[in-house]
């Protein structure tokens, strides 16, 4: 007759049957504040763990934020660092084509105020002395290039084209020991040669020696020396440098040295002369 | 099914009963509880779960058709009578009906401790019952409930 229900099961569905009363009695008594003894007791019971989870999650969650935080930071330095190094790097670009600028223009007012036909050139190589005997440039014959062709700078002379490629040429520079040029000194009109005092594997001092000036000349430190047209190579009135020094030779010519107003250990750019279209006079920009 | 039938048909009287007695008895005075009666035959039939399942059911009804504002005392009280009884009865030989009596007097005493008891627990306002209410009560039950056994035990043994 008995339902053949296993006596544990029996027992388990009295308790759950009876739990479930108590819930239906508690829905319907008032808790106070508003709410049933079943809600009350719900909030009481489950508020604590209501709060442990809440606390759980919001500390993973802040965890988490502050890993996603430190993360973000991180990678933002590092596209940062990364950015710097771009920047830094065109900033320098920028500089060089600042200077290259500043050097171009000053070679462009050389250019306009010099009454040459001239071309400008790219300084590509040089000797591996502190003063440089020769040079190389990337203009040659195709350009108008010839031998023996004067070169200069926005400050002064260069030297001249020894030997002339098709796209390239090599300047022997003044301070060259084989090099020369006739000058005089501007002042007071006084002839001489300067040549360089550098040759071989042998360096000698960057200041040029101004031969061949008598001893009662005119000449005293600080005087402007240009070309003078006299070796026909030089056009007359290229600035050349300044007297350093004056001194008594050991014959009948003064000990003169010569500061060469080019900047031989940062040339650049250069102006090669190809035709001369008429007499020359001092550039402004060197005088 | 039949169980069910017969367990739903027995509420059915009960409510009757029930609709008869208020009709004529005023509530303090009512002590007879035809739907106690009818989960202790259940439990000690059919087994406490037949029981239980009976009382709740009976409960309910008794709650909703004449109980108060708060449901679900008659229910858990006559639950836990039903399951106990229908323990008792595992346990037991209650088979005559002087025990049979005996234990709806017990049911009876146990089932208004439960109703007073989770009433004060839920702070409900219930009447409470005298001692000698309870023992009245306990007494007409166990009486009522013996004889109504007998005869429904005589007539279903007298089924073919």
């Amino acid at each position: 007759m008995a339902l053949a229900v296993p006596a544990r099961r029996s027992r388990l569905l009295v308790a759950g049957l009876a739990l479930v009363h108590l819930a239906v009695i508690s829905h319907q008594v008032d808790g106070g504040g508003g709410v049933s003894l079943l809600q009350r007791g719900l909030l009481t019971a489950v508020s604590p763990l209501q709060r442990g989870v809440s606390a759980i999650v919001g500390g993973v969650g802040e965890a988490w934020r502050g890993w996603a935080f430190h993360r973000a930071t991180y990678t933002e330095n590092r596209r940062l660092e990364q950015r710097v190094r771009e920047l830094e790097t065109e900033l320098q670009a920028f500089s060089a084509r600042a200077q290259e600028g500043v050097r171009l223009r000053e070679l462009l007012e050389l250019r306009q105020a010099v009454p040459m036909e001239t071309a400008a050139a790219e300084v590509v190589s040089r000797d591996g002395v502190p003063w440089f005997r020769s040079l190389t440039i990337d203009k040659g014959e195709a350009d108008g290039i010839a031998l023996d062709a004067p070169v200069m700078s926005p400050t002064g002379v260069v030297g001249r084209v020894f030997a002339v490629g098709p796209h390239a040429a090599r300047v022997q520079v003044l301070l060259d020991r084989d090099s020369g040029a006739g000058v005089l000194v501007e002042r007071s009109r006084v002839p001489g040669v300067v040549v360089g005092q550098v040759s071989g594997s042998a360096t000698g001092t960057e200041d040029l020696v101004l031969k061949y000036v008598p001893e009662r000349s005119d000449v005293v430190v600080g005087d402007v020396v240009v070309t003078s047209g006299f070796d026909r190579i030089y056009p007359k009135g290229l600035v050349v440098g300044r007297v350093r020094y004056v001194g008594k030779g050991s014959g009948l010519f003064r000990d003169i040295r010569v500061e060469p107003s080019a900047r031989f250990d940062r040339l650049e750019e250069v102006l090669v002369v190809r035709q001369v279209r008429e007499p020359l006079e001092t550039p402004r920009s060197v005088q | 099914m039949s169980r069910v039938f017969w367990t739903g048909l027995a509420i059915a009287g009960a409510v009757l009963v029930e609709t008869a007695l208020a009709y004529l008895v005023a509530s303090p005075g009512r002590y007879l509880d035809p739907f106690l009666l009818l989960t202790v035959y259940c439990a000690l039939v059919g087994g406490e779960t037949h029981g239980m399942l009976a009382g709740a059911a009976a409960g309910w009804v008794q709650d909703v058709l004449f109980g108060g504002r708060v449901l679900g005392l008659s229910p858990l009280s006559k639950l836990l009578v039903g399951f106990g009884v229908g323990l008792s009865g595992g346990r037991f030989m209650i088979a005559s009906a002087a025990a049979r009596a005996l234990v709806v007097l017990i049911a009876t005493v146990v089932d208004a401790l439960l109703v007073q008891w989770l009433a004060s627990v839920f702070s409900l306002p219930a009447t409470g019952l005298s001692p000698l209410a309870l023992v009245s009560r306990a007494t007409l039950n166990a009486l009522v409930g013996g004889l109504a056994f007998a005869l429904v035990d005589r007539r279903l043994d007298s089924r073919p």
